[in-house]
């Protein structure tokens, strides 16, 4: 990848995500180190070069732009940020970053790395960020830095867990990125990336059904999955509470019976949790819901067993996922030729623009 | 409070001492911990608890009219963080870093605000020391905000290496590549002594900060007593408390219509209202009785709480409270037994009147009990509580005991009992035999199999009933000369609960012949 090309994808960036007209962003890699931070960093220069003047509020979902991987012990991309720009990361974290930054407040959100600070920076620098690790305290942070930016374009980092998946309702859109790390071989990579886009992508639930589960919801907000059962007037709303979804795919198909229309199930849903509702011969013909589809954890074949059933996979919250970023890098460093591999995920991607932006800028 | 309030966690919480400190809502970590510490006030701080209560008077005042500069205190208090750790850091002579200078900027900004609330300060009776040195530390450049950073103002130095770096900083945003890495490096090594500069200012500033560190302590604990004292007028004006009389020892406790508030707000969401009861209480022995249902548990829970609510410097809730200062409070309940762990409920009581009574020898105390030594034989029962009665009756504390036993006028024994119901009162129960009929019926139907039936009968209609009595009842208390006047009415309200006829007579008879 030569600069020249590098530079203008880079330009391209802006109009190919429709970031502009954006209020907020998350960043989701399909493994760990599909490089997030370089199109952060990609969208940060990007956002410089356009001469925008909306500033942009950073955060990260779990910690991020540390100089290592702290798993692989690989150098990690940092993040160069101009002045002007807010951050919302932990104490721990600002002391290795080297941009001046102004405390502007405290959360009282508390990581491993300290309590998420909010700054702003007062010259231009690196910076390292460690945010909140809970859904619950991004929506808190991202409060904080609109009430003192209100025009910002918050972009959330989201690391690779089940557990702080950037989610949505978090952020309007979504970028993927993907890299060699999945698989070296272009056709495999395109086949993973393309169905793990189709997940997050899943359609979202409307009509009548979306108001009565929605309603459900409201009112069992503890509950772990709701079953909608046909009812004459009104349907039957069963709550269903449990520690968790795995290992209790019993407890859930017992609530479960030939009325029963829809059932939504709060948390990550994986091939485990499928298979054991695959069991129970209730779990046929309805509609299932999660949250959003950075829950499904589920490979193709479990996928082509609902498709069987009749099970009609949808979300509560749909993803708006804008632009899918190739780091064709393996997970040991090397380097390989990005074009068979973009070839490769244009060919089964076609809705959704594919780049590769290259290494940032730094 | 440990050692000066004898009573079990359980029942604590059943007495709602934990649900008053629930409802008494401090703003800052600092109110709140003097609030858990529950400081128990004895008679040689009366004049701590003296001034302690007078300031919450001067501020319920300030409460009612809602002063404006109470929003301001506690939009101020609510901001303030626990300080311990900075402080700490700071007496050690630790490098702090900008959240730490952060956190200190602002509470220095919130001791400022809140000493310029002159009545509420002067109503809570609280002095702030002037810390407007220490905050222009933290802002050389006066700009008055509430961020921070290590300012370029603090040293000619840091502000040429930083405006050297800005220089830098564009040049880096203007060029790409090769040349924007050498750039890089160069301001890498800018950076470098970025933070050594830095490191000397927070080095410096933390010394210069430390010599203000006694005044900062004062002011934060000032916060804390701020935080308490307006809690505590809240809930004096929410829940009508008054400002309590301090006696001087010896003489005797006079509550006039005093209510126990949490019972009150549970009645009042059924719609019913607490009857307030007063009562005076002499050193010596005053005995409660009255009618089953009649509420004598509630009576010495609210007496006990309202009394020890202001031995911890709270409003007791009541018209008006004379009390002297006693040494130490314990409350036993002879319902306080444990099934399950097997111990003998009399036993463990046997042991707490040891202790009470060897404590009363030297100190002053409030001990009430809850009908002691239920579990016995009702002839050494009763044989224990006149004993009890005797004794204190003759001691420097006050015992106040509810007992269905009968206790004999003794020197020191005074007798209170609850008014109950009144025969005019039960002219209002209506048709009570001809309810009794179908409820007759309903317990011939054929019974409903398994074991949940027998734990489950249909207690609506009776439950309809109970409460039905409980609105008859005439809670307030009254003094008496000393012999059992009525009887406890248990048999009564078996006919009013629909006892059938015979056992009914059975029981009146059985009664004659006592």
């Amino acid at each position: 990848m030569t600069d020249a090309v590098a530079r203008e994808s880079e330009a391209a960036l802006l109009d190919l995500a429709g970031l502009e007209s954006l209020e907020s962003l998350a960043l989701i890699g399909l493994s760990k180190n599909a490089g997030k931070t370089t199109i952060l960093n990609h969208i940060i220069s990007a956002w410089q070069a356009s001469g925008q003047t909306r500033p942009l509020a950073l955060t990260s979902i779990g910690r991020d732009g540390e100089k290592e991987d702290i798993v692989s012990g690989r150098p990690k991309p940092r993040i160069y940020i101009p002045s002007g720009t807010l951050i919302a990361s932990a104490s721990g974290a600002l002391h290795r970053s080297d941009a001046l930054l102004e405390i502007l407040e405290l959360t009282n959100i508390r990581t491993a790395f300290g309590e998420v600070v909010i700054c702003r920076a007062l010259s231009d620098g690196y910076v390292e960020l460690a945010g909140p690790g809970a859904t619950k305290e991004i929506f808190g942070v991202s409060d904080m830095l609109r009430k003192i930016e209100p025009d910002c374009l918050f972009i959330i980092d989201g690391a690779l867990s089940r557990r702080s998946q950037a989610r949505a309702g978090v952020s309007e859109a979504v970028i993927l990125a993907v890299s060699a790390a999945t698989s070296p071989v272009p056709e495999i990579l395109a086949e993973k990336t393309a169905f793990a886009l189709s997940l997050l992508q899943t359609p979202a639930i409307g009509g009548k059904r979306r108001i009565d589960l929605v309603n459900a919801i409201s009112e069992n907000p503890t509950a772990r999955g709701i079953v909608l059962n046909h009812g004459k007037k009104q349907p039957e709303v069963v709550s269903i509470l449990l520690p968790s979804l795995v290992g209790f795919g019993q407890e859930i198909s017992k609530e479960m019976h030939k009325n029963t229309d829809l059932l939504f199930l709060r948390g990550a849903v994986t091939d485990l949790v499928i298979s054991e509702l695959l069991r129970e011969s209730h779990f046929v013909d309805l509609m299932l819901v999660v949250q959003d589809g950075t829950r499904l954890f589920i490979k193709p074949d479990t996928m082509r067993k609902l498709h069987h059933r009749k099970i009609d996979l949808v979300v509560l919250d749909a993803l708006d996922v804008r632009l899918v970023c190739l780091n064709p890098t393996r997970s040991n460093g090397q380097l390989l030729d990005p074009q068979p591999m973009l070839r490769a995920l244009r060919q089964k991607i076609t809705h959704i623009p594919v780049v590769d932006l290259g290494p940032s800028n730094l | 409070m440990r050692s000066s309030v004898m009573i079990t966690l359980d029942l604590l919480h059943q007495v709602g001492l934990p649900d008053v400190l629930e409802a008494c809502h401090c703003r800052s970590p600092q109110g709140s911990r003097l609030k858990k510490a529950a400081r128990f006030y004895d008679n040689h701080a009366r004049d701590e608890l003296t001034e302690e209560l007078t300031a919450i008077g001067r501020i319920t005042r300030l409460v009612r009219i809602k002063h404006p500069q109470l929003v301001e205190a506690q939009t101020q208090l609510s901001r303030l963080r626990e300080l311990r750790g900075t402080f700490s850091r700071l007496e050690k002579g630790g490098l702090l870093d900008d959240t730490e200078f952060f956190e200190l900027k602002s509470a220095l900004a919130i001791f400022g605000r809140l000493s310029g609330l002159s009545e509420l300060s002067e109503a809570a009776s609280v002095c702030f020391e002037v810390t407007a040195d220490a905050a222009a530390l933290l802002d050389p450049g006066k700009k008055r905000n509430p961020a921070f950073h290590i300012y370029s103002e603090y040293s000619p130095e840091l502000a040429d290496i930083r405006s050297r770096k800005k220089e830098l900083e564009r040049e880096i945003s203007k060029n790409k590549g090769a040349e924007r890495k050498s750039l890089l490096i160069k301001r890498a090594h800018l950076t470098a002594k970025e933070d050594q500069e830095e490191e000397k200012i927070r080095r410096n500033l933390g010394a210069e900060l430390a010599k203000w560190l006694p005044q900062m302590q004062h002011n934060a604990e000032t916060c804390g007593l701020l935080d308490f004292r307006l809690a505590k007028a809240e809930l004096a004006v929410r829940w009508a408390g008054c400002l309590p009389e301090l006696r001087p020892q010896g003489e005797p406790a006079a509550l006039v219509k005093v209510r126990h508030p949490l019972v009150a707000v549970h009645l009042e969401k059924q719609g019913l209202e607490f009857t307030p009861i007063s009562i005076e209480i002499r050193k010596g022995t005053t005995v409660l009785s009255g009618a089953n249902m009649g509420g004598k548990s509630v009576a010495l829970k609210t007496v006990f709480l309202a009394l020890l609510m202001t031995q911890l410097g709270y409003f007791p809730v009541c018209e008006s409270l004379q009390t002297p200062m006693y040494d130490f409070f314990a409350f036993e309940s002879g319902q306080d037994g444990d099934l399950y762990r097997g111990l003998s409920s009399f036993g463990l009581e046997a042991v707490r009147i040891r202790d009470h009574y060897r404590r009363s020898k030297t100190k002053t105390g409030l001990i009430v009990m809850d009908e002691p030594a239920r579990g016995t034989n009702p002839a050494e029962a009763t044989a224990v509580v006149n004993a009890l009665s005797k004794v204190y009756g003759e001691s420097g504390s006050s015992f106040l005991v509810a007992t269905h036993y009968s206790i004999s006028p003794k020197p020191g024994v005074r007798f209170y009992q609850v008014r109950g119901i009144r025969p005019e009162a039960l002219e209002q129960f209506p048709g009570h035999l001809h309810e009794v009929q179908g409820r007759h019926e309903a317990v011939d139907a054929e019974p409903a199999a398994g074991i949940t039936s027998l734990a489950q009968p249909d207690l609506r209609e009776d439950l309809t009933r109970v409460r039905r009595i409980q609105n008859l009842m005439d809670y307030r208390l009254e003094e008496i000369d000393g012999v059992h006047s009525i009887p406890s009415g248990a048999i009564k309200i078996a006919e009013l609960l629909g006892v059938d006829n015979d056992l009914l007579d059975e029981m009146k008879a059985a009664w004659q012949e006592e």
